[in-house]
Formats: structure tokens, C-alpha cells, sequence
């Protein structure tokens, strides 16, 4: 989990801290490059490909976690 | 007059210099620390860097690292300890690079590989690097790459080094695009043919017939490396704080015929 937490939050450039229950849609890095960063993290270190659409439905960052880890 | 009054000092500023052992990459090096900046300098050549340092202002101030740009592992920790001694980065002029003139007929893959690498991917993964998380001042800054007149325009047997500039060029307008959130402007810069102790003693330059075509080709003449660090200061100053995506031709007028 630490891992992917540090992952995400190199994908999304953040620097402060990232909790589990946190709505990352909320943080205000996100934007639309950092949701490609983030695709782009997902599938070369977990091998996940999301749709968008997929994507949509993910609300938390242990959503995002549980997403790359029960392919 | 305002004595007070000058928006290219770099006081407070910290810029990264890569290529800091020859050449223009060491005038920037001077240039900078004399309106205030502090350095870190990076460069393979670790006995060029020694000499850069001693013609520094305040030298104790500025980090040096002896590193292979190419080597993409050990740069970003080169990075995350220069922060860490320096203090975060607000600026970066992506000075390394290498030149050919060779001709089509003898060109290999290898060779686009080593110019594209050394010129075009060093330049990206720095870049890269130093916008990580951490590395980078909060309240943005500068990046500058290094094209050339060359990448927008034809020399015969330049097409390699050209094709690596070009690319600098292209991208820098699209990480214009891309950093604008962060602040961070990017342009690039694009020198005419610019006297070196290296290139000195390259035929267009070294020889007296040769090199008196290439000064016809200068409007100006012949560049110095202060008339591209110069440039280089009104980049990473405040004085170009609504410039970004711009490339500035520094070239003696060689682009306007």
C-alpha cells in the first residue's frame, strides 16, 4: 500500500499527505493531466487498463488502490 | 536612476546548468552566479567543472556534480541532493549537447541514437527530474533548451544535429503547454554559430576560408557564449515572467535572409 501511495502521489505531483478514504478528485492537483498521469501509472506498474468510463466510478484512492491490485 | 531596480537579477534564484564544463554551458555558469543565482552544476567533464567552479561567483554556495546525463537512474538522485544542499530549483538551462556534420550516405542507426540521446533525451528526463515533486520551487520558474538555428533551418550534412534541435524546438512548446499550471515557463533558445574553445578548432571555424563563409552567413558575425548566456539570464529572470513556449533566435541575423 505504501507503495502505490507513493506512486499516486508522484503520478498526481502531491506533496502533502494521501489517505486511503481521501477523494482524489478533491485534491487540488488534480486535473486532467494528472488523471493521464495516473492512467499511465496504473497500467505500466500494475498492468491495469481503465476505461473511462471505469474510471468514472472510482471516488477514493483505495478504490484506485483496490483497482490495481484485484485485476 | 533606480539603482535597485533590475528585473534580470536572479538573486534567489537557483539554476540548474547542465553541459557547466566548456563552453557556453560554463558562461552560463559565470553569467548567472554574477547576477546572483545559485548553481548546480552538472556535467561529465569533472575537471571542466573544477575549472568552471573557479571562475564562479561565491563557489561555496553552488553544488557540482561529475555525472553521465545518460545515466537516468543516478540523475534524479544527483537532483534530490543538490535540493537538498542548494535549495529548490528555479530554473534549468539544458545546455549539454554534441554536433556532427555528416554526411547522409554514412550515417548509422547508432549514430542517430547517441545525438538523439545525448542531445534530446538528457535534456527530457532533466527536465523530467527536476519537475518532480519536490525538486522544484513551489512558485514556479524557467526551463530552457538549447535548439539551434539549425533545427529550423538547412545545412548541408547537419540533418542529425539539426533533427536532435528541431525535436528541442517542438518540444518545448508543448511543455509550455503542459507546466503553464505549475508556473513553470519553458522556451527554447536558438543560437547561430557561437565560438567555443571546442568548436575553435572545427573547419568552419578554424579554417581561415571556411570560416570567413561562415561569418558572411552572420549579419552580426560570430557569436560569443556571453551573447547566449545573456539571453539565457532574461529567461530565468522575472524580467520574462509572461514568456513561455517562445524560442529566442540569438543567431547574428543568420535566420533572416
Amino acid at each position: 500500500m505504501e507503495k502505490f501511495i507513493e506512486l499516486f502521489a508522484e503520478a498526481i505531483e502531491r506533496e502533502d499527505e494521501i489517505k486511503m478514504q481521501d477523494e482524489f478528485r478533491e485534491y487540488p492537483e488534480w486535473s486532467s493531466i494528472t488523471y493521464l498521469s495516473v492512467i499511465a501509472m496504473m497500467d505500466e506498474e500494475y498492468g491495469v487498463q481503465i476505461e473511462e468510463a471505469e474510471f468514472k466510478k472510482l471516488r477514493t484512492v483505495q478504490a484506485l488502490y483496490d483497482a490495481c491490485n484485484n485485476k | 536612476m533606480d539603482k535597485q531596480f533590475n528585473p534580470f537579477s536572479l538573486d534567489g534564484k537557483v539554476v540548474v546548468i547542465s553541459g557547466a564544463a566548456s563552453g557556453i554551458g560554463r558562461q552560463c555558469a559565470v553569467s548567472c552566479s554574477k547576477m546572483g543565482a545559485k548553481l548546480i552544476l552538472l556535467d561529465l567533464n569533472e575537471s571542466g567543472l573544477t575549472e568552471t567552479m573557479t571562475m564562479v561567483e561565491r563557489p561555496e554556495e553552488h553544488y557540482t556534480a561529475a555525472v553521465n546525463l545518460t545515466d537516468y537512474e543516478r540523475v534524479p538522485e544527483i537532483i534530490k541532493e543538490a535540493v537538498a544542499k542548494v535549495g529548490r530549483i528555479t530554473g534549468l538551462l539544458n545546455c549539454a549537447g554534441i554536433s556532427t556534420t555528416l554526411p547522409l550516405n554514412v550515417a548509422k542507426p547508432e549514430t542517430l541514437d547517441k545525438f538523439f540521446h545525448v542531445n534530446v533525451y538528457t535534456a527530457y528526463f532533466l527536465s523530467q527530474t527536476v519537475c518532480k515533486v519536490g525538486n522544484f520551487s513551489k512558485d514556479g520558474g524557467s526551463i530552457v533548451f538549447f535548439s539551434s538555428a539549425a533545427g529550423q533551418y538547412g545545412e548541408t550534412c547537419k540533418s542529425i544535429y539539426g533533427m536532435t534541435k528541431g525535436a528541442l524546438y517542438a518540444g518545448a512548446k508543448s511543455l509550455a503547454c503542459e507546466l503553464a499550471r505549475k508556473n513553470i515557463r519553458v522556451n527554447s533558445i536558438s543560437p547561430g554559430v557561437i565560438v567555443t574553445p571546442i568548436n575553435m578548432n572545427l573547419p568552419h571555424i578554424a579554417d581561415p576560408e571556411q570560416r570567413k563563409q561562415t561569418e558572411a552567413l552572420h549579419l552580426l558575425g560570430l557569436g560569443n557564449p556571453e551573447d547566449i548566456a545573456n539571453a539565457c539570464i532574461y529567461l530565468l529572470s522575472d524580467a520574462s515572467r509572461w514568456v513561455t513556449g517562445s524560442n529566442l533566435v540569438v543567431d547574428g541575423g543568420y535566420t533572416t535572409r
